[in-house]
């Protein structure tokens, strides 16, 4: 018997609006503890909220881009649970009727797409954070610091249909997801930061069977290697559990970051009833055709598109997913060299291999001023050209980022052109083949390998100012003649 | 003449006529508040010292003519339910005995902007739960035409001040009928407007879709003073509408319903007396007064204990000894949490916060808060069709007039019963004032309640104000002056 996994994703997002969702305290990041707070984050008695109209035009932007129904009318709901660093002790959210439902995103592995569906997108409060000291759970804790500055900041809930069958797949999802909040320009989307936050639903089945298994949900995981190991962990031990004829109980686990192991946080025995309803302090919330109109036509391009676009120059689909989830300055670098130089491998890899290299390497957050995209698009015509040979574009282009010149100052000065005539080359390999008299034999004798040997010694006496290939090229027609 | 008997509008002409000074008033009604408090207890905290101050920048505004509020140096009292910046706002509960606020709730502001006094802060049901201010954690209030009985409830503590003219008048909240109930056991005009006219942002939610902050004066026109300085469309209060007044006729031509289901079983004669004795008075007026029947009325206090309980569940779990108020240790957060919640909440508050739970609970949801809900829709559309065929409506204010303290504690649904006739009301969100129309065989006073369509709060003062010249209610209670 085969079985086959069943992921579901939950996904929390914090929206990066200045003010929080139902007060006007600023949204700050900052690990000064209690800064940015009113009676309405705090709970104090008497407070009430009120929408943050901007968090209702991102998650509508969201619902919209991910080609969601939205709920013309909707409502926010109390979801009542105790928790010290839940000030109201409920939290508001949306229930049953979300901003958003019935969409689907579009993923990217390796060469191939695939849609993950997105069973509906809803508003939300963030929580405060406890500090629990001691054993970092609430329950055995001997004291419980509070940091309300997180209180009320506007989180949007974007949940899947249970589609995704590996963690590969959840991976792709979320650095899907991640790069549309960040080209909507609704989120700063950094997971260090908890800017995205996933829980998953996972449950084997046999392969086939119409029937999912029992769902198990994970929590804590904070990072997209911790997503990937906690879903390879929990298939195999469901997996294992089912081979071995052990029933799976519906229950919330807690990913171990440190023993890379789930165990269980709560049974469904103990879920919580949430008690949902109708926040009467919130009157419905009616989104008008003008106003989804207006947010419509606030849409930047999204992913998809630019992959389109980026596969058009000549990608491969997977070279164009590399370069949609890049940092905007980098995509339009890529645009203006591919322009000028018409050649997408020579830029994709310029780009995102040597330059991204040496930026990360000498630690250059951004390119320099003097940095024209001109240059790069120079060095690769001057490759193609055979002008310079590579290791030396790699030295113009260090040159480039730590120097105010430009690429034929630096081969001038660092004497990096290549010699390309003929005659003269051939001048030199004459001298060089006689000083290695013994290698050439062996060469005649099939030993072709040892011509780099050659190559090299040729190299070496003109400082690396010859082209290579010709050097090869030359070098055997003269021992073969 | 005793001034602190004077409607708002005598005593503002008496002032700028410099016939009277704010200081002498206050100095009188501070006095009557001396005089009763042992008796009656209406205030939970009086302000003396502020007020002196206040008084005497009032006196200079009316010296130099610069005073421009008919509010100016009015000396009005304040349930404890409502925040006032630096002062204990306690709701009558040992879980808030601690608690100063650090705001004021926005009719505070709106006073304080017309240089209103505020005499001290009033005795209530605890959060306002209960009809006859027994439910305080800090001793019951007693009714000022006779001691042994109860000033009604939960704003008693306002009541029994303006009765015993310890304030001149006094803002209250209403629920279910929190300010008429204790005005018709007080002899005392009480209006709750509209929903949504008068900000609740600053006051404690009891149940957050039938709460409305309103006056209890002497007169009507006194009422019309303080609800025209409270009102008004609140940015901070979602709920809060544009006071954007119907024009209904307060003449002849207005048409009169009394509520069949009101004037029936369970209404005392004594009660429904008052309303035949105001219909008649109508009628020779040249009123058309007929008989008008929503069924749906008899369920009131069935959908009433549904609907407010389960908002008050949630309203309430704010209250858990983590941020402010009481903390009542435990050995982890959650029984810090449970003790602080077993110890501060009184046996009333603890009824409705498990009535509530338990109404939204998982599998009762649909056959209690759901079906209240309903009820509840049909509730206004009941509304709906009567005021298609009249302008306003009378009843009983109360069953039956004030009960004698002790009387109803021990059987919480009879208590109930007494704001069988007030409830629709806040249901149906709709304008309700009681009017004192005459006093009993036991010498204690009795309302009638009229009520007019949504957003008619004018109109129903203007025909208030017309039973009230008609009727010529001036009794009051004796001894506090």
């Amino acid at each position: 018997m085969s079985l086959q996994p069943t992921i579901g994703i939950e996904t929390h997002i914090e929206l990066n609006t200045n003010t929080k969702m139902f007060c006007r305290c600023g949204v700050v990041d900052t690990e000064d503890p209690n800064i940015s707070l009113c009676p309405t984050c705090l709970g104090l008695p008497g407070a009430l909220p009120v929408p943050n109209k901007k968090a209702i035009e991102s998650i509508t932007l969201l619902a919209l881009s991910t080609g969601c129904e939205i709920t013309r009318k909707g409502m926010f709901h109390r979801k009542n649970y105790f928790y010290p660093d839940l000030p109201k002790n409920y939290q508001i959210s949306q229930f049953d009727l979300p901003v958003g439902l019935n969409g689907e995103l579009e993923i990217v592995i390796e060469e191939t797409t695939d849609n993950i569906q997105i069973e509906r997108v809803h508003m939300e409060e963030d929580t405060g954070k406890s500090t629990h000291s001691g054993s970092g759970r609430i329950e055995s804790a001997t004291s419980t610091a509070l940091d309300f500055n997180r209180s009320g900041v506007p989180l949007v809930e974007i949940v899947t249909k249970p589609v995704i069958t590996s963690s590969k797949q959840a991976v792709a999802y979320i650095e899907e997801l991640r790069q549309l909040a960040i080209d909507l320009n609704i989120s700063e989307g950094r997971l260090e930061k908890g800017n995205l936050r996933f829980d998953a639903n996972i449950s084997v089945a046999p392969e086939g069977s119409s029937e999912l298994g029992t769902k198990v949900e994970i929590k804590n995981m904070n990072s997209l290697r911790s997503l990937e190991r906690a879903i390879d962990y929990e298939i195999e031990r469901q997996t294992k559990a089912v081979e071995d004829g052990v029933e799976i109980i519906q229950e919330t686990r807690h990913w171990d970051e440190n023993k890379e192991l789930t165990s269980t946080m709560r049974s469904k025995e103990g879920s919580a009833d949430y008690r949902y309803f109708s926040d009467p302090d919130l009157p419905n919330m009616y989104l008008s055709e003008d106003f989804i109109n207006q947010v419509k036509s606030s849409m930047p391009q999204l992913p998809k598109k630019q992959r389109e676009e980026l596969v058009d120059t000549g990608l491969t689909l997977k070279q164009a997913n590399i370069l949609s989830k890049s940092d905007v300055w980098i995509k339009s670098l890529y645009f203006k060299v591919h322009k000028q130089t018409k050649d997408s491998e020579a830029s994709f890899n310029w780009i995102t291999g040597e330059l991204q290299g040496q930026m990360r390497k000498s630690s250059i957050e951004k390119l320099p001023e003097w940095f024209s995209y001109e240059y790069l698009s120079e060095i690769i015509e001057l490759i193609k050209n055979s002008k310079i040979s590579f290791t030396s574009a790699k030295v113009i282009l260090s040159e480039l980022l730590n120097t105010d010149t430009t690429p034929n100052e630096v081969a001038e000065q660092k004497n990096l052109f290549q010699e390309n005539d003929t005659d003269k080359i051939s001048e030199m390999i004459v001298q060089i083949l006689e000083e290695n008299q013994d290698v050439v034999d062996r060469i005649k004798t099939g030993e072709d390998k040892l011509v780099g040997f050659l190559v090299g010694q040729v190299m070496k006496q003109s400082n690396g100012s010859v082209n290579p290939g010709m050097a090869k090229e030359l070098l055997l027609k003269k021992i073969k003649d | 003449m005793d001034i602190t008997n004077l409607p708002i509008r005598k005593l503002n002409t008496l002032f700028s006529k410099k016939e009277l000074k704010p200081s002498e008033l206050y100095s009188q009604i501070f006095d009557n508040a001396a005089n009763s408090e042992a008796s009656l207890h209406a205030h939970l905290t009086l302000f003396e010292d502020e007020n002196i101050k206040k008084a005497k920048e009032s006196d200079l505004r009316f010296d130099s003519g610069t005073s421009e509020s008919l509010l100016d140096g009015i000396p009005i009292a304040i349930k404890d339910n409502i925040n006032i910046k630096g002062y204990k706002t306690t709701c009558s509960s040992k879980m808030l005995s601690n608690y100063t606020s650090p705001y004021d709730a926005t009719v505070i502001k709106k006073l304080n902007e017309r240089q209103t006094l505020f005499t001290g802060k009033t005795n209530l049901d605890e959060f306002a739960m209960g009809s006859s201010t027994e439910n305080s954690a800090f001793g019951l209030t007693r009714n000022p035409w006779d001691t042994d009985f109860v000033p009604g409830g939960s704003s008693g503590g306002s009541a029994a001040s303006v009765g015993a003219r310890s304030s001149v008048a006094a803002l209250g909240s209403d629920t279910g009928g929190s300010i008429r109930q204790p005005a018709s056991f007080c002899g005392l005009v009480g209006f709750k407007p509209t929903y949504g006219t008068v900000s609740r942002y600053g006051l404690i939610a009891f149940a957050s879709s039938l709460d409305q902050i309103g006056p209890i004066t002497k007169t009507v026109d006194d009422s019309r003073i303080i609800f025209s300085a409270i009102s008004g469309d609140d940015p901070r209060d979602a709920t809060s509408i544009v006071n954007n007044q119907l024009d209904i006729p307060s003449d002849k031509t207005a048409k009169i319903g009394v509520i069949k289901e009101l004037m029936g079983d369970g209404i005392s004669d004594e009660a429904r007396n008052e309303v035949n004795k105001v219909t008649e008075i109508l009628k020779s007026s040249g009123y058309e007064v007929k008989e008008i029947s929503i069924p749906i009325i008899e369920l009131a206090i069935s959908i009433y204990y549904l609907i407010a309980p389960a908002e008050c569940s949630a309203n309430l779990a704010r209250f858990d000894g983590v941020r402010y108020g009481l903390r009542v240790d435990g050995k982890t957060s959650y029984e810090m949490m449970e003790n602080t919640r077993a110890e501060g909440f009184g046996k009333e508050v603890k009824r409705r916060i498990l009535l509530g739970t338990y109404a939204l609970s998982a599998g009762y949801y649909d056959e209690y808060y759901g079906k209240a809900l309903q009820a509840r829709k049909e509730m206004i559309e009941g509304f709906i069709k009567a005021f298609n065929e009249v302008d306003y409506l009378i009843s009983p204010t109360t069953p039956t007039q004030a009960f004698k303290a002790g009387e109803k504690t021990s059987n919480p649904l009879e208590m109930y019963m007494s704001d069988l006739c007030t409830i629709p009301a806040n249901l149906a969100g709709l304008p309700a004032i009681s009017i004192p129309t005459g006093v009993t065989s036991d010498n204690l006073p009795l309302g009638v309640q009229v009520m007019s369509r949504a957003l008619s709060d004018d109109s129903l003062l203007n025909f208030s104000e017309i039973i009230e010249k008609e009727v010529q209610f001036n009794q009051q209670p004796k001894g506090w002056m």
